[in-house]
């Protein structure tokens, strides 16, 4: 009985709590490799296999999903596509600049400026949106504690003392 | 959209694309309690307490000045918007943004305290928090992989395969992890030793709710009626 009180007391040391969870976790990831794989491959956001792509040497590759701008849709399949009705129809929009980076390089979808430049990733800012939005909440909100923890107790100590 | 989740007609749904948000009787009655609570800690002030020096008269008052109570009060604003979007959400990464959302507000709350414990506490706190991050999302992708969609409204009608009890086993430890219960309450309970008192209790008020939520989350995807 007195075992089982000194486990507790042990369990109400803030220091012990982050070991205790991780091993807590370890033992949980460790038993995670006798689960069963079942994969469901009629997956939600599919995308071409990337090597097909890159093997027919599309400077795209591998985020091309087809589709003309404002006209006919990409590959782009959506959960509910009742409530995104326009889903795909910007996806394959490249700007001047990106369109003549293509032009001069295979490999274009790899390197730095698809992202900006062009590809514009439709599941992150329509169909998924609002994911977006809390993402950036969450980076804002560590950005004010830090900040507020910075100015008021570093930066602004020694005017109190 | 018809549907019933856990035996409760949906009174009506928020679509914003892909993430659904919909409205059965259990989640709109949490959701418009945490408003109010929200409202309630929003205008309030702090307690002060007071700290007695035991055979002698000399008391201490230990306040929350302007400036704390304001980051404060702001802090517990938002976490309380985000624990009333977690419990209306119908997407499961959705839900678990809205966690950590919460994970890092609380901390942000008790950040502005000047009592070494409290801060002790907070940082293990964050570290736990940190940690926790790992089978949350682990667990959402292993139920995207398996299921194929994170749409609770979806999972509703896909039987449950080994690789799904897996993952919201992840995503339960997950929560956990994140709101500090049973037996990683230590740092949470040594986070409220601290003066500021409504706005701490939004600390206790959005771990609670989202449990019931998450037990809510795990009945969906594992269906053991």
């Amino acid at each position: 009985m007195s075992r089982i009180g000194r486990l507790w007391n042990s369990l109400a040391t803030p220091k012990r709590i982050p070991r205790f969870y991780s091993v807590i976790l370890g033992i949980l990831l460790l038993a995670g490799f006798i689960v069963p794989m079942a994969l469901n491959d009629h997956q939600l956001y599919p995308r071409p296999e990337p090597q097909l792509q890159v093997s027919e040497k599309d400077p795209l590759a591998p985020y091309d999903r087809g589709g003309i701008p404002l006209k006919e849709p990409g590959i782009v399949r959506s959960q509910y596509p009742q409530f995104s009705e326009k889903a795909g129809m910007v996806t394959s929009y490249m700007s001047p600049i990106a369109i003549g980076v293509s032009n001069t390089t295979p490999y274009y979808g790899t390197s730095i400026y698809s992202s900006p430049g062009g590809l514009i990733d439709e599941i992150l800012y329509y169909s998924r949106g609002f994911d977006t939005i809390l993402e950036s909440s969450i980076l804002m909100m560590a950005f004010v504690v830090a900040s507020w923890v910075a100015l008021n107790f570093t930066m602004r100590r020694r005017e109190e003392e | 959209m018809d549907i019933t989740i856990l035996g409760q007609q949906l009174l009506g749904y928020i679509p914003l694309g892909d993430i659904v948000l919909y409205l059965a009787p259990l989640n709109l009655f949490m959701f418009a309690s945490t408003l109010a609570f929200t409202t309630i800690i929003a205008i309030s002030k702090t307690e002060t307490q007071v700290e007695a020096d035991f055979g002698t008269l000399k008391d201490k008052e230990v306040k929350v000045d302007q400036k704390e109570f304001k980051i404060r009060r702001f802090l517990a604003i938002v976490c309380g918007l985000a624990t009333a979007g977690a419990m209306i959400t119908g997407d499961l990464f959705n839900f678990i943004l809205f966690v950590c959302l919460i994970g890092i507000v609380n901390i942000g709350i008790v950040a502005a305290v000047k009592q070494v414990d409290v801060l002790d506490a907070a940082f293990q706190y964050g570290l736990v928090a940190m940690i926790a991050v790992l089978p949350l999302f682990g667990g959402a992708a292993m139920i995207l992989a398996s299921a194929g969609t994170i749409s609770l409204l979806e999972i509703v009608n896909i039987p449950t395969t080994f690789m799904m009890l897996f993952g919201s086993l992840l995503l339960f430890i997950g929560v956990a992890g994140e709101t500090g219960v049973a037996p990683f309450y230590a740092t949470k309970a040594e986070m409220f030793r601290t003066p500021g008192s409504p706005f701490l209790l939004i600390i206790h008020l959005s771990s609670l709710l989202v449990i019931v939520r998450v037990i809510e989350i795990l009945l969906i995807i594992n269906k053991p009626f």
